[in-house]
C-alpha cells in the first residue's frame, strides 16, 4: 500500500506536515539569525528577518564578560555531579525492581512515581533552609543534590525499564562462574544495559542543565549556573536581547547537535514509560 | 524468594532510598512543620507556634486563591493546546509511517531547549514595537498597527501568552508518544475493522482510540503536573505581571518566601498546593486510565 504513487490526500498530508515543521522551526532560526546581526540591529524598527550584514559582536560582548563563561562551567560541571550521583543511585534500585521484583521494590518505585507528583518549590523551600543549615548554599554540592532530587525517580523509572529486557539467566550464568552478586551485576548486567545507562544520563544531564528553580534558589555569586545568568540579562543590560539570543544559542544548540545524533535512542527512553502500558 | 535475596534487594535500594529520605521526605516533613509556625526567613531560629493559622490564611486570602485558579487556568490552557496539536501530528506522521523518520528527528529539539531560553525568545518574538509576531500581523494585514496587540502586557490575554513557548517546547513530547502509542496498535486489527465495513471515523472512535487510552492518560497526567508546577517559563517572560495577571502558585509561593520572608505562610501555600496535586494527579490517574477498561489492550 505504501508503493503507490502519492494521492492528493497524501500530498495535502505532506504539504500540512511542512508547514507545521515551518512553524515551528522558525522561533529557533530566527533567535540563531538575531544573533549575528550586529546588536542593535535586534531592535530595529520593522525587525528584518535575514541578517543585513553580519556580525559576532552579541558573542564576542558576553565572553569578555567572565561572569557568563564562569556559568556555563558551573552549570557544565553540576549537571556532571548530579548526573553521576544520580545514576549511581538508580542503577541498583532499579536492578532491584526489574530483577527481583519483590513488594518492598514495588513500593518503592510507586514512591518515585509519587515523588514526580511534588510541585519543586514544596521541595526547593525546606530545602534551602536545609542547605543553609549546612552551610552549603551557594555552592556545586548544594545545586547537585537539588538536581538529584528531580532526576533520581526519572533514572530509576527509566532504568528500570531498560533493565528489564536483560534475561535473568545472563546474572545466574555469571554466578554459576564465580562471581557474586554484585560483581555479577557490575561487570555483566552494566556493560549489557551500557545503552539504556547512557540514555538515562542524557536524561538526567539536560534536566540539571536546564533547571532554574533550585538554581536561583541556592546560588548568588560564585556557583550561579548559565540558566540564571542568562535570565537576569534582561534586568543587568536593559534588555539586551542581541546577547540574550547569543547566549541563548550557544547554550542551547550543542546540546540539540548532540540529541539529534542520539535521537533513536533518546525517543526510545521517552516514550518507554508512557507506551509500556 | 529466599531470605538472602530479600536481603540483597533491600541493600541495592538503600542508597536510593537513603538519598530520597535525607533530601526528599525530610524537607517534606521540615515544610510541614514550618507551615505551623509564624516563622521568617531570615530568623528560623525564633519561631511561634500558630496551629493552623497560615492555612486559614492561605484559604482566605484572594490572592492565594487567584494564584490557584491561574494555575487551573495556564494549566487547562497549555495541556489542551499540546494535546490537540501534538495529537493532529501524531495522526499526521502516522500516516506517513516510517517516511515520517526525519520529520520526527526535526520535530525533537525543541525537547531540548531549556525553558527559560524558550521563555526569554518567545518574550523578544513577542514585544509589541519591534516584535516579529506582531509585525508579520501587521503584514498580513491582521492588526493596523504593531502596538494594537500587547501580548504580555494586557491583563486580558497575557494567561494566553505566557503560555505560547510551553505549548512550544512540549507538544513535540506529547506526539512522540503518542505516535508511538499508534505505531503500536496491531495492523491486523485495523484491517480486521475495515474488511468489517468502519469507515475511517468508526476505525478512530472504536479501534484507535480505545486502544489508546492508557497512551492518553499518562501523556495527559505527566504533562499536566509539569504545568501545574511551572515556574521558570513563566518568571523570565513576566514576573507574574502585569499587576499578578500572569503570578501562578509556584511564583506566589516564592516571593512570599524570599520577596516577604513568610516562611511558615510560604509553606502552608506549598503544602496546600502539593496535596492538591497530588490529590489531581491520583484523581485523573483512576479516572481516565481506567486500568480494568484498559486491561489486555495496551
Amino acid at each position: 500500500m505504501s508503493r503507490r504513487a502519492p494521492g492528493p490526500g497524501r500530498l495535502l498530508v505532506y504539504a500540512l506536515v511542512a508547514f507545521v515543521m515551518l512553524v515551528y522551526i522558525s522561533p529557533y532560526a530566527y533567535m540563531m539569525l538575531t544573533s549575528l546581526k550586529p546588536p542593535e540591529d535586534a531592535l530595529a524598527i520593522p525587525p528584518h528577518i535575514l541578517p543585513r550584514q553580519l556580525s559576532l559582536d552579541s558573542y564576542t560582548r558576553f565572553t569578555s564578560d567572565a561572569e557568563v563563561p564562569r556559568s556555563f562551567l558551573n552549570s557544565f560541571i553540576i549537571a556532571l555531579m548530579s548526573t553521576t550521583l544520580a545514576v549511581a543511585l538508580a542503577l541498583p534500585a532499579a536492578w532491584a525492581i526489574s530483577r527481583y521484583g519483590s513488594w518492598p521494590a514495588r513500593v518503592f518505585l510507586l514512591v518515585t512515581l509519587v515523588t514526580r507528583m511534588i510541585p519543586y518549590i514544596a521541595i526547593a523551600i525546606p530545602f534551602f533552609a536545609l542547605m543553609r543549615s549546612f552551610r552549603l548554599t551557594d555552592t556545586w554540592l548544594a545545586v547537585a543534590l537539588a538536581h538529584v532530587t528531580i532526576s533520581l525517580p526519572l533514572a530509576i523509572w527509566l532504568l528500570a525499564g531498560f533493565l528489564e529486557a536483560i534475561p535473568s539467566e545472563l546474572e545466574d550464568a555469571a554466578r554459576v562462574d564465580g562471581c557474586s552478586r554484585l560483581a555479577a551485576l557490575l561487570r555483566v548486567v552494566v556493560p549489557v544495559a551500557a545503552g539504556g545507562i547512557v540514555v538515562t544520563a542524557i536524561f538526567c544531564f539536560l534536566a540539571s542543565w536546564n533547571e532554574f528553580l533550585y538554581a536561583l534558589l541556592l546560588t548568588s555569586v560564585e556557583a550561579k549556573t548559565a540558566p540564571i545568568v542568562i535570565a537576569g540579562f534582561k534586568s543587568q543590560y536593559s534588555l539586551n536581547w542581541g546577547s540574550m539570543t547569543a547566549v541563548g544559542t550557544l547554550y542551547s544548540l550543542p546540546v540539540i547537535v548532540f540529541s539529534l545524533f542520539m535521537q533513536r535512542r533518546i525517543v526510545a527512553g521517552m516514550t518507554m514509560g508512557a507506551v509500556k502500558g | 524468594m529466599s531470605r538472602s535475596d530479600r536481603r540483597y534487594v533491600l541493600l541495592l535500594l538503600a542508597p536510593a532510598a537513603v538519598f530520597l529520605l535525607v533530601f526528599v521526605a525530610w524537607p517534606l516533613l521540615n515544610l510541614f512543620r514550618d507551615s505551623l509556625y509564624e516563622v521568617a526567613l531570615l530568623k528560623p531560629g525564633e519561631r511561634a507556634f500558630v496551629g493552623l493559622d497560615n492555612f486559614q490564611r492561605a484559604l482566605t486570602s484572594s490572592r492565594v486563591g487567584g494564584a490557584a485558579l491561574r494555575t487551573l487556568g495556564y494549566t487547562a490552557i497549555a495541556l489542551s493546546a499540546e494535546f490537540t496539536l501534538g495529537f493532529v501530528a501524531a495522526l499526521l506522521f502516522n500516516s506517513l509511517g516510517r517516511r515520517s523518520e526525519l520529520l520526527r528527528t526535526i520535530f525533537l529539539f525543541p525537547l531540548m531547549i531549556p525553558p527559560i531560553v524558550a521563555g526569554l525568545l518567545w518574550r523578544f518574538l513577542l514585544i509589541d514595537n519591534f516584535g516579529i509576531v506582531n509585525h508579520i500581523l501587521q503584514q498580513l494585514g491582521l492588526l493596523a498597527s504593531t502596538s494594537d496587540v500587547a501580548w504580555l502586557g494586557d491583563r486580558d490575554i497575557v494567561l494566553f501568552s505566557v503560555a505560547l513557548p510551553d505549548i512550544w517546547l512540549t507538544t513535540s513530547f506529547v506526539t512522540l508518544v503518542l505516535f508511538t502509542g499508534l505505531q503500536n496498535i496491531p495492523v491486523s486489527l485495523l484491517e480486521a475493522a475495515r474488511i468489517d465495513g468502519a469507515d475511517a471515523l468508526q476505525l478512530f472512535r472504536h479501534v484507535t482510540l480505545p486502544l489508546l487510552r492508557p497512551v492518553i492518560a499518562v501523556v495527559l497526567i505527566i504533562r499536566g503536573i509539569d504545568a501545574a508546577r511551572a515556574f521558570d517559563i513563566i518568571w523570565v517572560q513576566t514576573e507574574g505581571g502585569p499587576r499578578f495577571a500572569s503570578e501562578v502558585l509556584s511564583m506566589h509561593i516564592y516571593r512570599t518566601m524570599i520577596r516577604y520572608g513568610d516562611l511558615g505562610f510560604a509553606s502552608a501555600i506549598a503544602t496546600l498546593f502539593l496535596l492538591a496535586l497530588l490529590a489531581l494527579s491520583l484523581l485523573a490517574f483512576f479516572v481516565i486510565w481506567r486500568p480494568d477498561a484498559a486491561r489486555g489492550s495496551a
